[in-house]
């Protein structure tokens, strides 16, 4: 009887699902309630869940809990720390939520709601789960060893190495983008400036009482340090308003970057505990706190999505970002369906602190469902503002035009109705002094959610105060990976010159700090100044560039996976792995092929860099732009030659594997796994992990 | 009602305690707790030496995520 409600239960789940989905991708006319889109989102993720990720737990990895994980193995209470599994599900997930799945989606808006929305619900159940679940699994049986370890051992010496490069060279546009997204969220805005101004030396203050006054007293130090925040959003209203003040801190975007880099280098040189960390549990809350009352709001106001489920940007005309629906939704999308940096994590800290191997189903294919569904609410929150204001907050001037009046005559005419009007009363509402090009995705979604949050608490009353907290947890979080980043690639920088010159490679040496940490931040900082001189905007040209260095690490991972399943003798359900490689080495070689070769000149940055030229030839560029527009021309052709090395080192990789798999089919070549011996668990079957008070 | 009590309060000690472990607030008493340091191979570490060498640890490889 049990098993009966249980199957018409969940064919209900997936009824309902498939008729939500079926409602989104039908309608036309009135606008759609968002709450259609929660649930399509749960249903497809439950029932992927249940049945798809216990398939590959069960027929594709075999998971088995009679042996006994790195946690237990190794127990040393530092690296290896036995975790229950729902903390570790939030450690996992805290590290894997960045600013993708929240940018991406408000990005790929510009198609319409449609396209992204349904990869974000498909590729996750079916691409970005599966890669974060099967690496995890791996790593597990492999004692917690990175992916360039495993890259190294299992596919070859050479793979390994070129996946330690491609990371190095994907973190280096990781950064660069993300900070543009901040400079662009920060410009001319004092109330933002100063409250992100404000983090640090709260960051610094709860630095001091962590180390020196409470040490590792993380709870106590946070609440003080969130509600130092809050108090610093309130009082950025007060600089605003001060003439004297707002001018201090009313930046463009030159200076922003300035100090961007000036803040990145200082977080990777100076002590971890001072500044770094603290950061990091400040931007863990918020973001906690953030993700779930914007899930809460929906629900509560269920708002209605205002853009259409196409525009009639999928023809690659997009004012935001250049390039057709094929493949630039699922480049622009990127974290929020698969993202290849979560297998770094995967194969980094969680392998080490898992209990058992089936948990390894919950936390890795469970927490990257919950990343794409803030995905799924970034849509949502994004699409519930009128399209035209969505427009002239994401297009820059270039496309545009330079005068309200122009710009709002321009969207217009694109078949979004806006007035000027309209953008100075919303700027106003919330206390920006202009809403106008602020492309990157941050200061759209925090519109959208600003206005959903005060929906349900303050009304028009705390719009602005809720525009700058959303400001403030996006620009926080992003900095904490700009920062946790630059100081991770100053050890990669640091490792590949030790082995040029041993003393180079010493962590705590402090010129080779100083030296990589300018190394670094000198890469990042590069392609973050050539992203605020653009006139269309950098997000444009960083953007794709960002999602497709994110997509070929993905593709490295799946690659591996592949590699793995086949030693393992799975042949029979290889495809798990391999289908989605296989799309995302064909959307990603295509997306890189288009953006180095299309002869649109917003598009291919090789078109773009010789229509300059052809200008600078024809005299059409004023003598003194001649310089900006040199080095506009270096930049593009840059990008070009960044995006082909990118591609061509994943394309090494792929034929590496497949030489491999050949080789191993064709019985040339021994499969040797490279996997810890077995030992058996000693823990009780019911042993949930060591959670404090409890046992 | 009691027992709803019982329960009540139980969620919410274990919640409590989770909440601590996540945020890194318990993780000085899960190395006291730890195999490696109950074999008592070394010197366990102070609560600030433990601190600064598990950030170091932490943020030397990759921990956040785009």
């Amino acid at each position: 009887m049990k098993r009966v409600f249980t199957i018409v239960a969940w064919i209900v789940v997936a009824l309902l699902g498939a008729g939500a989905l079926g409602a989104i991708a039908v309608h036309r006319g009135e606008p759609l309630n968002a709450i259609w889109f929660v649930v399509a989102a749960v249903c497809c993720y439950s029932v992927a869940f249940r049945f798809y990720s216990a398939f590959v737990a069960a027929k594709v990895l075999a998971l088995d809990d009679t042996r006994a994980t790195p946690a237990e193995r190794h127990d040393d209470g530092r690296d290896f720390v036995p975790t229950n599994k729902w903390v570790l599900f939030g450690h996992h997930f805290a590290a894997i939520a960045g600013p993708g799945p929240l940018v991406g989606p408000t990005l790929a808006a510009q198609f319409g709601y449609l396209p992204g929305t349904l990869w974000l619900i498909a590729g996750a159940a079916l691409g970005g789960c599966v890669q974060d679940f099967v690496i995890l699994f791996f790593s597990i049986r492999r004692d917690g060893k990175s992916l360039g370890q495993m890259a190294r051992e299992e596919v070859s010496e050479r793979g390994g190495f070129i996946a330690q490069l491609a990371v190095l060279a994907i973190m280096v546009i990781l950064l660069a983008v993300i900070a543009l997204v901040v400079v662009n969220a920060l410009k001319s805005s004092p109330w933002a400036t100063f409250t992100l101004a404000m983090t640090i030396p709260i960051a610094l203050l709860l630095g001091v009482y962590l180390r020196f006054v409470r040490p590792g007293r993380v709870l106590e130090a946070s609440v003080m340090g969130v509600a130092l925040l809050l108090f610093a959003v309130v009082a950025g209203q007060w600089v605003a308003e001060s003439p004297s003040w707002a001018h201090v801190f009313t930046l463009s975007g030159l200076a922003l970057t300035a100090a961007i880099i000036i803040y990145g280098f200082s977080a990777s040189a100076l002590p971890v505990w001072l500044l770094l960390a603290p950061r990091d549990y400040l931007s863990a809350f918020i973001k906690a706190g953030a993700v779930f009352s914007l899930a809460a709001g929906i629900l509560v106001v269920r708002p209605h999505v205002l853009m259409p489920s196409l525009t009639r940007f999928v023809d690659g005309t997009g004012p935001v970002f250049a390039g057709k629906i094929f493949p630039f939704c699922f480049i622009t999308i990127a974290c929020g369906a698969v993202s290849g940096f979560h297998s770094l994590i995967s194969s980094g800290t969680t392998p080490k602190m898992i209990l058992r191997e089936s948990q390894a189903r919950f936390i890795g294919y469970g927490a990257m469902l919950l990343e794409s569904f803030v995905g799924v609410m970034a849509m949502v929150a994004a699409c519930a503002m009128p399209p035209g204001v969505y427009f002239a907050i994401n297009s820059p001037p270039a496309i545009v035009g330079a005068t309200p009046e122009v710009a709002a005559s321009t969207i217009t005419g694109w078949g979004f109705p806006l007035q000027a009007q309209t953008m100075a009363d919303t700027s106003r509402a919330v206390g920006e002094q202009t809403l106008w090009n602020r492309s990157g995705g941050a200061p759209s979604l925090a519109v959208g959610m600003a206005q959903i949050f005060s929906s349900t608490i303050g009304g028009d009353r705390l719009l602005s105060i809720w525009y700058h907290f959303a400001i403030m947890f996006e620009a926080l979080f992003i900095l904490t990976v700009l920062d946790a980043g630059t100081r991770v690639g100053r050890f990669m920088i640091q490792e590949l010159g030790g082995r040029v010159w041993k003393p180079f490679g010493r962590r705590g040496w402090m010129p080779g700090i100083l030296i990589s940490s300018a190394i670094i931040v000198g890469m990042w900082g590069y392609f973050l100044y050539q992203g605020v001189i653009d006139p269309l905007g950098g997000i444009n040209s960083l953007w794709p560039l960002f999602g497709i260095g994110n997509q070929l690490l993905a593709a490295v991972a799946l690659v591996l996976a592949t590699t793995i399943l086949l030693k393992m003798g799975r042949l029979r359900w290889i495809w798990v792995t391999l289908l989605p490689m296989i799309a995302l080495v064909t959307v990603t070689m295509t997306a890189s092929y288009e953006k180095i070769f299309d002869a649109n000149p917003r598009l291919g940055f090789l078109a773009g860099a010789n229509a300059l030229v052809a200008q600078v030839t024809a005299g059409k560029i004023p003598a003194e732009r001649i310089v900006e527009t040199q080095r506009l021309i270096f930049n593009l052709r840059l990008d070009a030659a960044v995006t082909a090395v990118l591609a061509c080192m994943v394309l090494v990789l792929v034929f590496e594997a497949l030489f491999q798999w050949y080789s191993i089919l064709g019985r040339r070549r021994e499969a040797v796994l490279h996997e810890s011996p077995y030992v058996a668990t000693r823990w009780a079957e019911s042993f949930s992990g060591t959670v404090h008070g409890d046992d | 009602m009691k027992r709803v009590a019982k329960a009540t309060s139980r969620f919410l000690r274990r919640f409590w305690h989770g909440v601590r472990e996540w945020c890194g607030d318990a993780a000085y008493e899960s190395y006291l707790r730890s195999k490696g340091t109950q074999q008592g191979l070394c010197r366990p570490l102070t609560p600030a030496e433990f601190y600064v060498e598990q950030l170091n640890r932490r943020y030397s490889r990759p921990n956040r995520c785009c």
